[in-house]
């Protein structure tokens, strides 16, 4: 099931390689709206963790199991993130997360055919919250990492 | 080889999130926040978690196991109990009504893996003593406990103190009956020795255990319930002596599960409940130097 | 289900009304149990967030949808779908590929029981207006829609008019083809006259449609979402004239389903929702005189 919150609390944790050592973090996002996204119509912005910001080119995207690159997303309008799902988005980041609590926001969005405005990238300045230019979700939360 | 320094490993119980099962969370889901605290141990109050209990579906069973190794998780505890007024007018149930009740779940948790039983048995009195036959019962049951490899394990859970008479009488069984197969979960409620202000009125002052009075027992402890019921926002349970409870643990040797178990307020409120689990994980791993 | 048969105006419900609730606190189960606790036996689904697996939903989840809706008395009326348009960057979709996107949700409605679909249509101005290609697309998918008995309907949504030359457009194209099988669905924002709850943008203007601009095109109305925004203790709905809209329907003789759609504050709230709902059909109880 989902948590009704955009970020998402569970899959919130740092991610370690054969070595041990951790490699980055991992967090869930989902669609807080009526439908899920077709792939090449997912926008990113950026995760942000206590005021740092990682974008498309540090992180990862996985639906229903399977890891796709930012750029691989572009072309497929045939794979879908099912609205019911969770996805989570891997981030590079040596070392991961301190233990402790953390600020977590995510901006990403999904591009509406049938509204008039918009449908390039998202901007990285913009805050999370309002709407940009697609529909975009852009949401905060709380965290710890245990 | 240098021999590993044994300490207590982490758990959670699905105690913890009771009331938001099946509202807006599932077993799934807790598993996903255990693989996040690196939390393996389970506990699960098998009644409320397994669909068609006592009788699981096939479909369902498989759905476990797939769960299980998706998650790496490591069953634990399976939480039953001992009806021992199931009907209208009963007060205590006949010894084959109730070794009827205790095989299945024998059988049952053994087969989904799990290792201990929380064997809740019925009260007679206010200080929980347990019904008048349950020698009988649980001497009946060992055999099938030994065959399927699970403990049964009575939880001593607070108003009941460690040094008090009934905790001697199972002592005394364990020892006449010369059995592996029963033992205790220690709910670390009895070591609260603050109130909780939004349950003050629950608190009983001439209760309390100390913390050494678990060191006799420890050789019968397979699990515990990791009681808390405030976390502060620095990583701490403000009403319980953890860290004198765990450094005694590991000084003896001790190297079973705790199993979180929250008994705190705004259990409808499930982001409050997350986040106490995430906080007393924290804890914990510090305490255990994780 | 005698009361689908029956001509006249019926009770349903859009399953936009929760959609920011599903598999959060509820499954379309829940749905389907609050609408036979209304007697609303009419829905829409948004088939992307819906259909398990949409667009290829798996045989076991086609299997529990046709028992789900068998019992708890439910008639497929609309089925919410999009042509996606923008669906790769820096390009509008062609003809073929719209096309392949309709034909396929034309089967999927068609074999759920589906009669009518909200076909929504990529849009290239403030005003609404669909992409160019729309008459392309929507003239080669008539003989499917018609084969499969299924009414493709653009949703007639605010801020557009019931009196822009958009609705003239598809009007004159109705004419031309001769079709039944394209038609509207007028949402009851369009004539909603209190902006409070609506979240519009500043620098727009409300300007609503009178209820009697429905007139002309009730005859390609095969059924409305029954848009509020705030329902109010005494079960009236605050900012649409309801009573003058349902009363010139009633006296046209209208028949088809009036689908709940709750596109007010505070989604975020099951309990809140749960309660608009409600009122909102004990309202359309009241003027329908049932």
């Amino acid at each position: 099931m989902l948590e009704y919150e955009g970020v998402q609390y569970k899959g919130f944790r740092n991610i370690y390689n054969e070595e041990g050592e951790a490699t980055g973090f991992q967090v869930g996002i989902r669609m807080i709206g009526y439908r899920g996204a077709w792939l090449s119509e997912f926008r990113f912005g950026y995760i942000e963790v206590d005021g740092e910001k990682f974008l498309a080119d540090r992180c990862t995207f996985v639906v229903s199991g399977v890891e796709y690159t930012y750029e691989e997303t572009f072309n497929l309008g045939r794979v879908k993130w099912p609205l019911n799902e969770a996805m989570i988005v891997r981030v590079q980041k040596p070392g991961g997360l301190a233990q402790g609590s953390h600020t977590v926001s995510a901006l990403y969005g999904q591009v509406a055919s049938y509204v008039p405005f918009g449908s390039g990238e998202l901007d990285i300045n913009q805050k999370p919250g309002g709407h940009g230019h697609s529909e975009s979700f852009g949401y905060t939360r709380e965290m710890i990492i245990v | 080889m240098s021999e590993e320094r044994k300490v207590p490993k982490r758990g959670i119980s699905t105690y913890c999130f009771y009331p938001q099962l099946g509202v807006n969370m599932d077993l799934e889901d807790i598993f996903m926040h255990m693989q996040d605290m690196g939390a393996t141990g389970l506990e699960i109050l098998a009644d409320g978690i397994i669909p068609g209990y006592p009788y699981p579906s096939e479909e369902w069973l498989n759905k476990w196991f797939g769960l299980i190794k998706k998650y790496d998780i490591v069953p634990v505890e399976y939480g039953h109990w001992v009806e021992s007024r199931l009907y209208p007018g009963q007060r205590e149930a006949s010894l084959e009504e109730s070794l009827e009740q205790l095989i299945r779940d024998i059988k049952l948790a053994h087969y989904l893996g799990f290792t201990c039983m929380r064997t809740k048995l019925g009260v007679i009195s206010e200080t929980l003593d347990p019904v008048s036959n349950w020698r009988e019962i649980i001497h009946e049951a060992l055999p099938y406990a030994e065959a399927f490899n699970v403990v049964m394990q009575p939880e001593i859970h607070a108003p009941t103190k460690l040094t008090d008479r009934m905790v001697n009488d199972y002592v005394e069984f364990i020892e006449k009956e010369n059995t592996k197969y029963f033992g205790f979960n220690i709910d670390f409620g009895v070591f609260q020795n603050k109130p909780v202000p939004e349950m003050a009125r629950f608190f009983r002052e001439d209760r309390v255990s100390k913390p050494e009075d678990i060191i006799p027992l420890l050789p019968y402890v397979h699990c515990c319930h990791a009681k808390y019921y405030n976390m502060s926002a620095d990583f701490e349970e403000t009403t319980i002596p953890y860290r004198e409870v765990i450094q005694i643990m590991i000084e003896h040797g001790w190297d079973g599960y705790l199993l979180s178990e929250y008994e705190g307020p705004h259990k409808e409120d499930i982001n409050h409940c997350i986040e106490q689990v995430r906080r007393h994980h924290v804890f914990m791993k510090k305490i255990l130097g994780q | 289900m005698s009361t689908s048969q029956k001509p006249g105006i019926h009770r349903g419900v859009s399953t936009y009304c929760w959609y920011p609730l599903y598999n959060v606190n509820m499954t379309l189960e829940d749905s389907f149990e609050i609408m036979k606790d209304m007697g609303a036996h009419g829905l829409e689904i948004l088939a992307d967030g819906i259909i398990e697996g949409y667009p290829y939903p798996s045989k076991e989840w086609l299997n529990k949808w046709f028992s789900l809706c068998d019992r708890y008395e439910i008639v497929p009326v609309e089925y919410g779908h999009w042509v996606e348009s923008k669906l790769y960057r820096g390009r509008e979709l062609n003809v073929e590929e719209s096309l392949e996107q309709l034909i396929h949700d034309i089967k999927l409605a068609s074999y759920m029981g589906f009669t009518c679909m909200r076909t929504k249509l990529g849009v290239i101005d403030d005003k609404l207006t669909p992409t160019k290609i729309w008459r392309d697309f929507i003239r080669r998918a008539l003989p499917y829609a018609e084969k499969y008995n299924v009414v493709m309907q653009p949703e007639i949504h605010w801020p557009t008019r019931l009196t822009d030359q958009m609705i003239l457009d598809y009007v004159e194209f109705i004419e031309k083809e001769q079709t039944q099988y394209f038609g509207f669905n007028i949402d009851f924002g369009v004539f909603t006259t209190d902006a409070t709850g609506m979240g519009m943008p500043p620098g727009m203007e409300l300007n609503p449609s009178k209820p009697e601009d429905i007139i002309p095109l009730l005859p390609y109305v095969h059924c409305c979402h029954a848009k509020y925004y705030n329902m109010d203790e005494n079960f009236e709905e605050t900012t649409i004239p309801y009573r003058e809209v349902v009363q010139i329907m009633k006296d046209h003789n209208w028949n088809g389903y009036l689908l709940s759609e709750y596109e007010g504050p505070h989604k975020e709230d099951y309990n809140h929702c749960m309660t608009q709902v409600k009122r909102h059909h004990v309202m359309l109880k009241r003027i329908l005189g049932e």
